[in-house]
């Protein structure tokens, strides 16, 4: 075995040891140890439950275009709040916990990254650094939506929505121009981040392997991307044409068909909803 | 020194198959490499390595056949049992590379592919794509690295190898290396050394070889006492692309697949290659060598091409020597599949795609022949006694030479494809030897013996770097070394410029002591690692000058024109047949007086000491190397006929005894 | 046949040296100086001259011999990697105008059409730089190690050939097995880090080893080790420990940590289809890991 015989020249390293370790000792920590499991299901749960939600709930909302003073959207929203007392649990479950985790993983994700697009503005990159941004992007504007619009909000003065008033009071919220902007950015960030997430969650699982495949795949993922983005810029701008008077007197006539035929707690029986007349 | 513990020296083919065997043997293997292994120059070989397979069997071929190939086109330098042992162990060391995941090429079936190289009428070369030499050594990269995990190997990567350490009977007892990083120095006492540092194509400037290829370490060995063979012997690859910084490889697959060398008929013509109809085209290997075409040997390919530029005037350029080489008559499909990497370098290179255009090349100093000396123990069978400690070992006991830096194997000159064979086969065959010689250590302390040479190296290198004023710049230095190498130690050799040029070289090696270092630091120094390389070219430049200058005839790689033996002139029968008996009387003259290995030896001022060995041509005797010889025909009736009469005179002998 | 040659051939004329006619262009560099490992890094600016078809490793020869800035200091030689110079071996990688690649195979030409007059060279920055544009790329061939990229023979005894593979086969694995290690593909991946391990003064070299292949561990592996897993499991001898390559490649900094920026593939000099073995290894990581779940 060799041995050090004799040492000339100095080993600067070693001379002058750096201010701090770069690397702390390793000590592998549950989310180290477990780091494939949680990346995986992170990918997942992008698609499903938090993906899936997206896309429902960008659609209900597009039927704001059904130029029915809101009823159809109202109808829908009836059919969701038809949970009653589950929706609370249903919502934590499949929407607000999945959505968390994912966040938080994709948090990590991010601080552990280092976009380099400047020196390499390769198509692939570009949507990569896009991906974390919209990412976030996301995330914020989630929150405020949530606050702005969902009962939860209420203590934070938001909770506007009222989900008996859909379209009107959906309508009303997003009525500031600065509002309606932020959320164009919001859904279009949000859209971008679901449908090129559909796209490297195919390559993460091992769908579609080879170049060709990823070339058909993006093809799809980008019909889905313009879909939603439609569905959701279309929303948008439904809501804010709705004409409040009209909406509410749809509403206050399809809350009087409700108490006629239902006890409270219970489904909501098919009704008809007529079509006010113009 | 606790455990039997060997010193690798060069983690290229020969260096990592050593090493490979050795810890499946169960030694301990320090390997030193200037590069991390997976980037020898071993990665450079392109077309193939051979060996007998099932489908030349069939065709008549026999590892006899290969052998005798590999003599014939060595010109019989070669003693002949190590190359026996080489071409019997040929297969198995295809099928081993196979098990190891060498993707070799296939056939339709599955089974390895292989094409035919030069010097050879079979289809002897198994290829993985156009970068066999890189994924031989990955998979052997691959075996040392999970050996490396089982704490057999320890690599010792950006080391330089400065000097075996001998002890005070002139044995090796392991050696002194430096750190290119750090710039220590460290003793590393071992069973035995094991030299496997490749060529020296950087005497020569540019050359198809690596940066590391410095031949330094071998140098440094034989400035140590060790004896260096064949030295004059230096194959010049027939097809190379010019460049500023190297001249890359063209591989003779490229001939292999079909490619064909031709240059205009016109001198210069200003016409673009492919509007050149065939008539104004000048095949000459093909016109020239009917029987093997573009397939001719290299040295044959190289002085022809030469020729053709030089004498003939016919190169393609007027300012820069060169000659088509064409595949584009070949589809491309066919090409990516089997010549893919090796016209991408083209392509990378010189920016033009060699499937449209035809591509332009000329030779350039490719690969040592000569090396080391090394011993071997011949077996009853004519080929090696496995295990020998005499297998391999340099005339320093301990120390071993294997891969192009010995000199076993090639002779006169190397046939293609060929070098990749005897570089796995020497590393996997010395290893018993190895641990052989770890069975019978020498348990004496040598501690004192490693601390002089540290010492004597520490000076050196302070030497260096304290000469921050002289008037030399060694990469100039290098620079003009490497033209004169070029110029008088290449394709053609004549007396009356050897002599000056080995005047110059000893010159030129005062003047390396007055070499300034620009960098004086002492960390990752690698200017003063050239300066100390460019040193240690000196010697073996000098023992190729003395060795081509002395040997006055033609043989293999070393043509020396004064010296050729002209074909014959007469066209009348009888006139015909008295030249081809005289021709061959001068040849087996020439036999007589030539057929000897060069052994030079460092004499005390760095200058060589040459003197002459006896080949072992036991197994098969020699013979004239006809290729397109004018009369050759003639020649080798009278050859046949004489052999014929010596081998029924040595029967009759035996007869009456 | 071979007449006796009359001619002395010119070394330069014979391999491509260019007469003057250039003597006035010059190509001007910029390059990322640092002298020790750990040290401050500094800009140094150099001039040379200017040839036909030189690449980058021309350039830094010339710098080499001159030993000079372009302010005419008597500087130390840039120091650099370089072996095989025909873009094999892996070892000449640096940031070039800020983009990964390999010095031999960067030409002048096309480096100044691209970004004018100067041009940059800086070391790679996801490896410790040793010095000036050398670094220390042994994470790289850790991670060969941890996923055991080695077909698992039992020794080098004759044992006949290996497997019968199909042309297909060979030519999907072939292109793998050109990787070189040269790191462009890690580089160029915003999800590979660096990974900077200094040695304490307390510690023992084994010490060291230890704590810096853990540090290695942790991060990504990196496109060029998930693309040699793959390499070896569709190996027929190979496939036998593809279980333990999965293990490894599902660990912490494994396959998991791939961004799909597709840097990588962008980037590689041998255009290895290091996606495609990235995806591969998803899917089989998929596979596996449902196995793991049900069959144990």
């Amino acid at each position: 075995m060799p041995v050090a015989a004799a040492t000339t020249g100095r080993n600067p390293s070693a001379a002058q040891p750096s201010p701090r370790p770069i690397v702390s000792e390793p000590s592998p920590s549950f989310l180290e140890r477990h780091q494939f499991l949680i990346y995986r299901l992170f990918s997942l749960a992008g698609l499903i439950p938090v993906g899936a939600f997206l896309v429902v709930h960008l659609l209900t909302n597009a039927s704001i275009l059904a130029g029915d003073d809101g009823r159809t959207f109202q109808s829908r929203v009836d059919m969701i709040h038809s949970l009653g007392p589950l929706l609370v649990p249903i919502e934590w479950a499949f929407i607000f916990l999945p959505m968390l985790f994912h966040a938080a993983v994709g948090f990590v994700i991010i601080a552990n990254g280092m976009p380099n697009v400047g020196s390499y503005p390769y198509v692939g990159n570009v949507r990569y650094t896009l991906q974390r941004a919209s990412g976030m992007i996301a995330f914020a504007f989630i929150m405020w939506h949530i606050i702005q619009l969902h009962w939860l909000g209420k203590p934070f003065g938001g909770g506007q929505f009222d989900p008996h008033h859909a379209a009107s009071t959906a309508a009303e919220a997003l009525q500031p121009t600065l509002v309606a902007i932020l959320y164009a950015i919001g859904v279009l960030s949000t859209v971008y981040h679901f449908s090129n997430g559909l796209w490297t969650l195919g390559i993460t699982w091992g769908l579609w392997t080879s170049p060709a495949a990823m070339r058909r795949a993006n093809a799809v993922s980008v019909v889905v991307g313009l879909v939603l983005a439609a569905a959701g810029l279309g929303a948008l701008g439904g809501m804010r044409s709705v004409d409040v008077s009209k909406a509410r007197e749809a509403e206050t006539w399809s809350e009087k068909q409700k108490r006629a035929v239902t006890v409270p707690g219970a489904a909501v029986a098919p009704t008809p909803i007529p079509v006010a007349p113009h | 020194m606790s455990q039997p513990s060997v010193l690798v020296i060069g983690g290229g083919l020969a260096g990592l198959a050593a090493t490979m065997r050795l810890a499946e043997l169960g030694v301990h293997v320090d390997l030193v490499s200037l590069v991390p292994v997976k980037r020898s120059h071993s990665v450079c070989a392109q077309g193939g390595i051979n060996s007998v397979n099932a489908l030349t069997r069939q065709q008549g071929d026999n590892e006899w056949k290969h052998l005798d190939d590999t003599v014939y086109g060595g010109d019989f330098l070669q003693h002949q049992p190590p190359v026996k042992e080489m071409t019997d162990w040929g297969p198995r060391v295809i099928d081993l590379m196979d098990r190891l995941g060498v993707p070799f090429n296939r056939t339709s079936e599955g089974f390895r592919d292989q094409r035919r190289f030069g010097g050879t009428l079979y289809k002897r070369t198994a290829f993985a794509g156009a970068t066999t030499g890189q994924q031989l050594l990955y998979a052997l990269d691959e075996q040392v690295r999970r050996r490396e995990v089982e704490g057999l190997v320890k690599k010792w990567e950006f080391w330089d190898f400065l000097a075996p350490v001998l002890d005070e009977s002139g044995r090796c007892r392991g050696a002194v290396c430096q750190d290119l990083v750090t710039m220590q120095f460290r003793s590393f006492p071992a069973d035995a050394v094991v030299l496997a540092t490749g060529g020296n194509g950087l005497i020569y400037g540019r050359s198809t070889m690596s940066m590391v290829c410095t031949g330094s370490a071998v140098s440094r060995a034989y400035q140590a006492g060790a004896w260096y063979g064949n030295g004059e012997f230096i194959q010049v690859h027939p097809t190379a692309i010019p460049g500023t910084d190297k001249l890359r490889l063209m591989s003779e697959s490229a001939r292999g697949e079909g490619g064909r060398v031709w240059v205009p008929r016109i001198p210069q013509d200003p016409r673009d290659p492919r509007s050149i109809p065939e008539a104004d085209r000048y095949y000459f290997l093909e016109e020239r060598y009917p029987k093997y075409g573009n397939l001719v040997p290299r040295d044959i390919a190289t002085r022809e091409i030469f020729d053709i530029c030089t004498n003939e005037g016919l190169s393609v350029e007027k300012d820069r020597l060169s000659v088509y080489l064409d595949l584009t008559h070949i589809p491309r499909e066919t090409l990516d599949r089997k010549l893919g990497g090796i016209l991408e370098i083209y392509e990378k290179f010189q920016g033009v795609d060699p499937r449209d255009t035809p591509m332009k090349i000329f030779p350039a100093v490719h690969y040592s022949m000569g090396g080391l000396w090394v011993d071997y123990e011949k077996s009853a069978t004519g080929g090696l006694v496995e295990g020998s400690l005499r297998n391999q070992q340099t005339n320093l006991p301990g120390l071993y030479a294997i891969g192009e830096c010995d000199y076993q194997y090639h002779g006169a000159n190397r046939l293609g494809a060929n070098s990749l064979l005897s570089c796995i086969f020497s590393g996997l065959f010395v290893a018993p030897t190895l641990v052989n010689v770890c069975g019978r250590r020498v348990g004496d302390d040598t501690s004192r013996l490693f601390e002089a040479e540290v010492r004597r190296q520490e000076e050196r290198h302070r030497e260096l770097l304290s000469r921050t004023s002289g008037d030399e710049n060694p990469y100039a230095l290098h620079q003009e070394l490497g033209n004169l190498m070029t110029r008088v130690a290449t394709v053609v050799r004549r007396n009356d410029q050897l002599a000056p040029a080995y005047d110059d070289v000893c010159r030129m090696a005062e003047r390396w002591k007055r070499c300034a270092v620009s960098d004086t630091g002492s960390w990752t120094n690698q200017n003063v690692v050239f300066t100390k390389a460019l040193g240690d070219m000196f010697p073996i430049a000098k023992l190729i000058l003395k060795g081509a200058l002395l040997r006055d005839e033609c043989r293999g790689a070393h043509f020396k024109p004064a010296f050729a033996m002209p074909g014959l002139v007469a066209t009348e029968p009888e006139a015909r047949r008295r030249e081809a008996e005289q021709w061959c009387d001068a040849f087996a003259a020439n036999t007589n007086k030539w057929l000897k290995s060069t052994i030079a030896s460092c004499g005390p001022s760095g200058d060589p000491v040459i003197s002459y060995q006896d080949v072992d041509t036991s197994l098969i005797p020699p013979r004239p190397r006809l290729y397109g010889l004018v009369g050759g025909d003639a020649i080798e009736e009278v050859w046949k006929e004489r052999a014929a009469k010596a081998v029924g005179g040595k029967q009759a002998v035996g007869a009456g005894a | 046949m071979i007449k006796a040659s009359e001619t002395v051939v010119d070394a330069d004329a014979a391999h491509g040296g260019h007469g003057d006619g250039n003597a006035t262009r010059t190509v001007r560099v910029r390059v990322l100086r640092q002298d020790v490992a750990g040290g401050e890094s500094y800009w140094e600016r150099h001039e040379v001259a200017y040839e036909p078809n030189m690449n980058v490793i021309s350039v830094l020869q010339k710098i080499a011999a001159s030993a000079k800035s372009q302010d005419g200091r008597r500087v130390a030689p840039v120091a650099w990697d370089c072996c095989c110079l025909e873009e094999v071996c892996g070892s000449c990688t640096m940031l070039i105008n800020g983009r990964t690649r390999m010095a031999c195979s960067s030409l002048v030409d096309r480096l100044m059409a691209e970004d004018g007059e100067e041009i940059e060279l800086r070391p790679m920055s996801k490896f410790p730089v040793v010095r000036d544009l050398v670094v220390d790329r042994k994470r790289l061939f850790g991670g060969l190690e941890k996923v055991k990229a080695w077909v698992p023979v039992e020794g080098s005894y004759d044992l006949g050939p290996g497997p019968r593979i199909s042309p297909e086969e060979q030519e999907d694995a072939y292109p793998l097995s050109t990787c070189m290690s040269c790191g462009c593909c890690v580089e160029a991946c915003p999800q590979y880090t660096k990974v900077e391990v200094v040695r304490r003064d307390d510690e023992t070299e084994a010490e060291f080893e230890k704590r810096r292949k853990a540090a290695f561990n942790a991060g990504f592996v990196g496109p060029h080790a998930v693309s040699q897993a793959m390499l070896f499991n569709a190996h027929p001898t190979g496939r036998m420990i593809a279980d333990e390559r999965m293990e490894a490649l599902t660990r912490q900094g494994g396959i998991q940590m791939c961004g799909n920026a597709q840097n990588c593939v962008a980037v590689c000099p041998k255009s290895i289809p290091l996606t495609r073995s990235i995806a591969r290894a998803g899917r089989a990581a998929t596979v596996w890991a449902i196995k793991k779940l049900f069959d144990r």
